[in-house]
């Protein structure tokens, strides 16, 4: 299998023209930025920032108190109230079950439950991205999964001999699984596709290693 | 790598969490056990009452509304201008200047070297790769340094490592141009262009 490996020697133009070598010893590495400033950034960069659900969080107190601030103001300064008066709200509050129908209620209760959870699970679970590290000697280097699913496929694709669709790829953090469908009449050995993957991860020199398993279809498919 | 502070977010986001599935779960309880109601009736209606007293007594000399209105406008105000503050703090730290050093020569001053030159050194010598669709290079503060963030979308099938090697060599010869290292991360992302565009098939 002659998969090709040729070196795409510095596409183009290559800015910085000095030869490519290890940076002047005149220039140590900056104090506090080293192997460790590197290692957090890595930490942060295989977990979520919850930026996302931060923002959402925020909007919705932020709209809450719009409109609390809203009725509080028209309240103060003596004007009729624009939906409901906060001291008939609260009324209602605390006379509950009565006055809304126990159905609505539950909904009511089952929605908040909802976005309770997700806030809630956002905050308490790990919150790892679907990335995986490569090790590399100058700079800290983050691989998305579906890049590395992706170039699994090609590989196994090409020790298959099979077409781009029959070669489907999953990559999650201790896992690699190859989903490979061979055409019908054309026997495929299960070992090349392994060892083609295993081969290719062991280049990657991924952290955490994923593990490696193949599956070949029992039904093959047709005219492929 | 980005300002984002992480404790805070989770924290916020678990309170805020922990409250709405408090109150979710006594609107369901409410509605299925009548114990749980008669319970909230008296209870809601004790706290309500010490309420209503509070602003009975706050009244405004001669006239029927309390100034604890206004005190709670100000508490909301506030409460507003922390969430907006919170929103702000998300994805902050973009820095502007990549190195700033005295200069040890016989010219006075010191040296400084805007972000812009890596940026757009590392964006022109991956411009016109046919195996990538997209470079993003930005430059970040973190813990005071400045540290330089490389965004690539390989297409489909482009090995990883081997991206990766390419692109650190790049950046050890800006490190040799610049004569400092800088923290660099390389993130090989995947995106709608590389999902859905053509598979690199040559490499």
């Amino acid at each position: 299998m002659s998969h090709a490996t040729d070196r795409h020697s510095s596409s183009g133009r290559q800015v910085p023209p000095a030869p490519v070598t290890a940076p002047s010893a005149g220039s140590p590495a900056a104090a506090g930025t080293g192997v460790e400033g590197m290692d957090q950034i890595l930490r942060r960069e295989t977990h979520s920032s919850r930026a996302m659900a931060s923002i959402i969080a925020a909007v919705l107190v932020i709209a809450l108190c719009v409109y609390a601030l809203l009725e509080t103001a028209v309240r103060a300064v003596g004007q009729p109230p624009w939906l409901v008066d906060p001291q008939t709200a609260a009324q209602q509050v605390v006379s509950l079950p009565s006055g809304v129908p126990p159905l609505l209620l539950g909904v009511v209760g089952a929605v908040l439950v909802m976005a309770g959870l997700f806030f809630f699970l956002n905050a308490v679970l790990p919150g790892r991205r679907a990335r995986h590290v490569l090790l590399d000697r100058r700079a800290a280097v983050v691989v998305d999964d579906e890049v590395i699913a992706s170039a699994l496929a090609r590989r196994a694709r090409l020790a298959a001999n099979v077409s781009p669709e029959q070669v489907m790829v999953t990559v999650s953090r201790q896992q690699v699984e190859v989903n490979v469908r061979p055409t019908s009449g054309v026997p495929l050995s299960r070992n090349a596709v392994l060892t083609a993957v295993q081969d290719e991860l062991q280049e990657m020199g991924l952290t955490p290693a994923p593990e490696a398993r193949i599956n070949v279809a029992s039904a093959g498919v047709v005219g492929a | 790598m980005n300002g984002t502070p992480r404790t805070l977010n989770r924290v916020l986001i678990g309170v805020l969490g922990f409250k709405l599935l408090a109150i979710g779960v006594l609107l369901i309880l409410l509605a299925a056990v009548p114990a749980v109601a008669a319970w909230w009736q008296g209870w809601a209606a004790g706290v309500w009452s010490i309420w209503r007293d509070l602003f009975e007594r706050t009244r405004f000399p001669g006239r029927a509304e309390s100034w604890l209105w206004i005190v709670v406008v100000l508490m909301l105000l506030l409460l507003i201008g922390a969430m907006v503050a919170w929103v702000a703090q998300q994805g902050k730290g973009r820095a502007n200047t990549l190195l700033s050093e005295e200069d040890p020569g016989e010219v006075p001053g010191n040296v400084r070297v805007g972000s812009g030159v890596a940026e757009q050194a590392l964006r022109a010598a991956l411009a016109d790769r046919p195996d990538l669709t997209g470079t993003t290079v930005a430059t970040y503060e973190f813990r005071g340094e400045p540290a330089l963030r490389i965004r690539i979308q390989p297409r489909h099938g482009v090995a990883p490592h081997r991206l990766a090697a390419e692109v650190s060599a790049l950046v050890e010869a800006l490190d040799v141009a610049l004569g400092k290292r800088t923290l660099v991360l390389i993130h090989i992302a995947s995106g709608a262009r590389s999902r859905f565009g053509r598979a690199e098939r040559v490499r």
